[in-house]
């Protein structure tokens, strides 16, 4: 029962740096622009959040510091892809692995910094779910405010229908008078604030330090959690909550005395999401215009 | 030198229309150019305050990129728009839903995974309010008799219900003008009836202007006031309706004495094809589709128990409103789609499906729905264009014979008519009529068995479609079985020795060519048996 209890509060912590970043390529998908560099949203925003709290001594502030940076990188990838649409996917990867190299080479030793823990009374006692949901660091319990407010801005919002008309017919919803690239690059901004608050999260809240390539591919299994959930909202979190499990056993097991191989645990999240996609391919679809740039007036 | 209004009424003066004095909409010397191409050339045009305006002409002359002009998609190079006697630039969408301009496109401007209440309220501005949104979508489609339910899914409606969305999103505006791009191409007869009972309402009801873009004769006399005609992107004639017929305008239009039944099919002229039906030749049936089922990625089904036979030397038609299984049929013959039971027999054995190349080998040619997604490679030149599905003939197992390929592309221009400068022109950079000649070219050089042709002379002007059409009438005359499938119903009676209607992939009625009866064969299009 513990073990179940200890492994439970391992996976959602691990999840919820996910979770931020699922967030915005939720959005930024709906949009239209299948988002590859939310890996250097993520990785960008962990570096600047440390550099950031070493700056102004606050872990908290660090976190402000990882939104602009996330920012910054979905600003770069917007022009790129929303104003010049070079490939979506070339101007990720190149983001991706020019944040690798900056944060890489600029890797600075400071001392560990954390933001508290948030430990709310009685209701952090409830057997089995009292820890995973009632004991983390603060910053996780924004996504109890911020998972509503991205449903209701996608799903009911003005905004949010001409994003996805931007996504799923790009075309049609250029005659009918919505800017396209605008919206998708506004789906996209926010996204680089999400992903930001995500890698500042995984650094300043979950780790304390900024190593090198610390995401280690996180951002990618934000992707594939966002196809995991076949670009629903309420699937995007289960598929980072099973990724945030994957990860949690990996860790777990060997602790509790169990030998599995570990390379073959981190792999498993990747692995779920390949079974997940064969058995969703055929019934769910992304958005129809997902990755493809819109240039007006090609018919 | 612009069109003075006053002549232009006084030229139509007679008409029911009320005698405004100023015109709702006027377009003065509009000029626009793509690149070399001169799509509107000094076009000047004049419509009265709650009349139907008919926009006639052929494919390519200019029509379309008018009303992009006075809807703001498209900018053009010179001239100026007037509304109601006022000065106005219309340079985006926005600005032209502001001023009262709503337009029905052509190719619908609906997305597809959203409801109808969400699609109604696209593009405006404001909170999404869903209860009101819902209200108004039954509201207005109480008004003009547009039923459709607000939370369907527009992927799950027909084609005819999705124009209604379309309507109802325009006229929830209350628009001054509404255009319409070729509305009818998608509906059935009684659907288009229906239209143009809903556009006389609007007019009436509510002194809104509209302008109706059409190619067909028919429909611009019998649902507009005045007419428009423009030929090559230019303004050639301009007509009151009472005061003219389907050869005056067909004259007007072409710009010559149109040819019997070719020209009456790329006009739209029904009334020619009526009479006048050819008789099947007796061959061996060269083609079989027994039961044939199919369903979409996403679970639609595609084809459901489609059934049909073409012997050698006979022309089958497959009529039916657009969306109804057409599509999937040419993928199945193309090899590009794969059965879910049944089976395609060509020449009496059985072909697998879905496979690529089967189809080819087995002597089915085809001429694709759209030639520019799977007709032709557009960068590539028109000598590899026409060898693409054959190129055992100019290559052994690993190398392309470059003289091979040139003189065999050279023969195919010279048999085919092909308006080309060199075997190594670009696809891309030939006209509409000529990209299509060369895929005819590259499939009947393969001789086949059985010829599929998927609309065949769509978007191309009258002398393509002639030439198309003859073509297609000399491959039946050779003994291949030809399948053609197209929603312009007078493409199928020019064509066709047998014609059978498609609805909701399958095949529910056929009837020789002799015995078409346009009531019954509408009814049976809309899906009611007859």
């Amino acid at each position: 029962m513990d073990s179940v209890e200890l492994i439970l509060a391992s996976a959602v912590r691990l999840a919820v740096p996910l979770a931020f970043a699922a967030l915005g390529e939720w959005i930024a998908e709906r949009a239209g622009t299948l988002n590859i560099s939310v890996e250097g949203m993520m990785l960008g925003g962990a570096f600047t959040a440390v550099a950031g709290a070493g700056l102004t001594g606050s872990a908290s502030a660090g976190l402000l510091f990882g939104v602009a940076a996330g920012l910054l990188v979905a600003f770069v990838h917007a022009c790129f892809s929303h104003r010049l649409s070079v490939n979506t996917y070339v101007v990720g990867l190149t983001l991706n692995v020019l944040v690798l190299g900056l944060t890489s080479f600029l890797l600075l030793k400071t001392e560990s910094r954390q933001v508290d823990k948030l430990t709310i009374p009685l209701l952090s006692d409830i057997p089995v779910i009292g820890p995973a949901l009632f004991d983390q660091r603060w910053p996780a319990y924004l996504l109890a405010a911020l998972v509503p407010a991205a449903w209701w801005l996608v799903r009911r919002s003005r905004w949010g229908l001409e994003a996805r008309a931007a996504g799923e017919n790009p075309q049609s919803a250029d005659v009918t008078g919505i800017d396209v690239n605008k919206r998708r690059r506004q789906a996209l901004m926010l996204c680089g604030a999400l992903a930001g608050l995500g890698g500042a999260y995984l650094a300043v809240a979950e780790v304390g330090t900024f190593n090198q390539n610390m995401t280690a591919g996180r951002g990618y299994m934000v992707i594939a959690a966002v196809i995991f959930g076949g670009w629903t909202l309420r699937g995007t979190l289960a598929g980072v909550l099973v990724f945030g499990a994957a990860d949690a056993m990996r860790l777990a097991l060997p602790a509790l005395g169990y030998t599995l191989n570990p390379q073959f645990l981190v792999a498993s999240p990747y692995i779920l999401a390949l079974i997940a996609m064969t058995f969703f391919a055929t019934t769910r679809r992304g958005p129809a215009a997902l990755g493809r740039p819109f240039v007006r007036g090609i018919t | 030198m612009s069109m003075p209004p006053s002549t232009e009424h006084a030229r139509s003066a007679g008409t029911a229309a009320p005698a405004a004095a100023v015109p709702s909409v006027e377009l003065r010397r509009i000029t626009k150019r793509f690149g070399s191409v001169v799509a509107c050339d000094d076009v000047s045009l004049s419509v009265r305050p709650g009349e139907i305006h008919g926009l006639l002409g052929q494919n390519g002359a200019g029509k379309s990129t008018l009303m992009k002009i006075l809807t703001g998609l498209v900018v053009p190079d010179s001239g100026e728009i007037m509304m109601a006697g006022r000065h106005v630039e219309v340079n985006d969408p926005q600005t032209a839903t502001a001023l009262g301009i709503a337009m029905v496109h052509q190719h619908f401007s609906l997305v597809g995974r959203m409801r109808v209440w969400e699609n109604a309220v696209l593009g405006e501005l404001g909170r999404v309010d869903r209860d009101h949104a819902r209200r108004v979508v039954n509201e207005v489609g109480e008004r003009y008799g547009l039923a459709v339910n607000p939370d369907a899914y527009v992927d799950d409606l027909s084609t005819g219900e999705r124009q209604r969305v379309e309507l109802i999103k325009c006229l929830r505006r209350r628009p001054g003008l509404l255009i319409l791009d070729e509305p009818t191409s998608v509906l059935t007869l009684a659907e288009s009836r229906e239209l143009f009972s809903v556009l006389r309402r609007v007019t009436t009801d509510e002194n809104t202007t509209v302008i109706l873009i059409s190619h067909k004769l028919d429909e611009i006399l019998h649902a507009t006031d005045r007419v428009t005609i423009m030929r090559g992107g230019a303004v050639v004639a301009r007509r009151d309706t009472a005061g003219t017929d389907a050869r005056d305008l067909a004259r007007a239009m072409v710009g010559r004495e149109p040819a019997t039944w070719t020209a009456a099919s790329a006009v739209g002229s029904m009334d020619a094809l009526v009479q006048g039906g050819r008789a099947a030749t007796e061959g061996d049936v060269r083609l079989r589709l027994t039961d044939v089922r199919a369903t979409a990625r996403d679970g639609r089904p595609l084809l459901s128990g489609l059934s049909l036979h073409v012997r050698a030397g006979e022309i089958l038609g497959i009529a039916g409103v657009e969306g109804n299984g057409q599509a999937a049929l040419g993928d199945l013959l193309s090899s590009l789609l794969d059965l879910d039971g049944g089976t395609v027999e060509v020449g009496g054995s059985a072909v697998p499906t879905g496979e690529p190349g089967a189809m080819h080998r087995a002597g089915v040619g085809v001429v694709p729905e759209d030639r520019h997604a799977s007709g032709c490679v557009l960068d590539m030149s028109v000598a590899e264009n026409l060898v693409l599905t054959d190129l055992d003939q100019v290559s052994g197992s690993v190398l392309v014979s470059p003289r091979k390929l040139r003189e065999r592309a050279a023969r195919l221009i010279e048999e085919f008519d092909i308006a080309v400068p060199s075997p190594d022109t670009p696809m891309r950079l030939l006209s509409g009529g000529n990209q299509q000649k060369v895929v005819l070219a590259r499939e009947l050089a393969a001789r086949p068995t059985v010829l599929v042709a998927a609309q065949p002379t769509r978007g191309l002007d009258v002398g393509a479609t002639e030439y198309m059409t003859e073509r297609i009438h000399q491959a039946a005359r050779d003994g291949i079985a030809v399948l053609l499938i197209s929603t312009e119903l007078e493409e199928i009676l020019t064509l066709a020795h047998r014609v059978a209607v498609i609805h909701r992939g399958a095949i529910v009625g056929e009837m020789t060519r002799a015995d078409v009866d346009l009531e019954r064969l509408g009814l049976m299009m809309g899906g009611r048996a007859a």
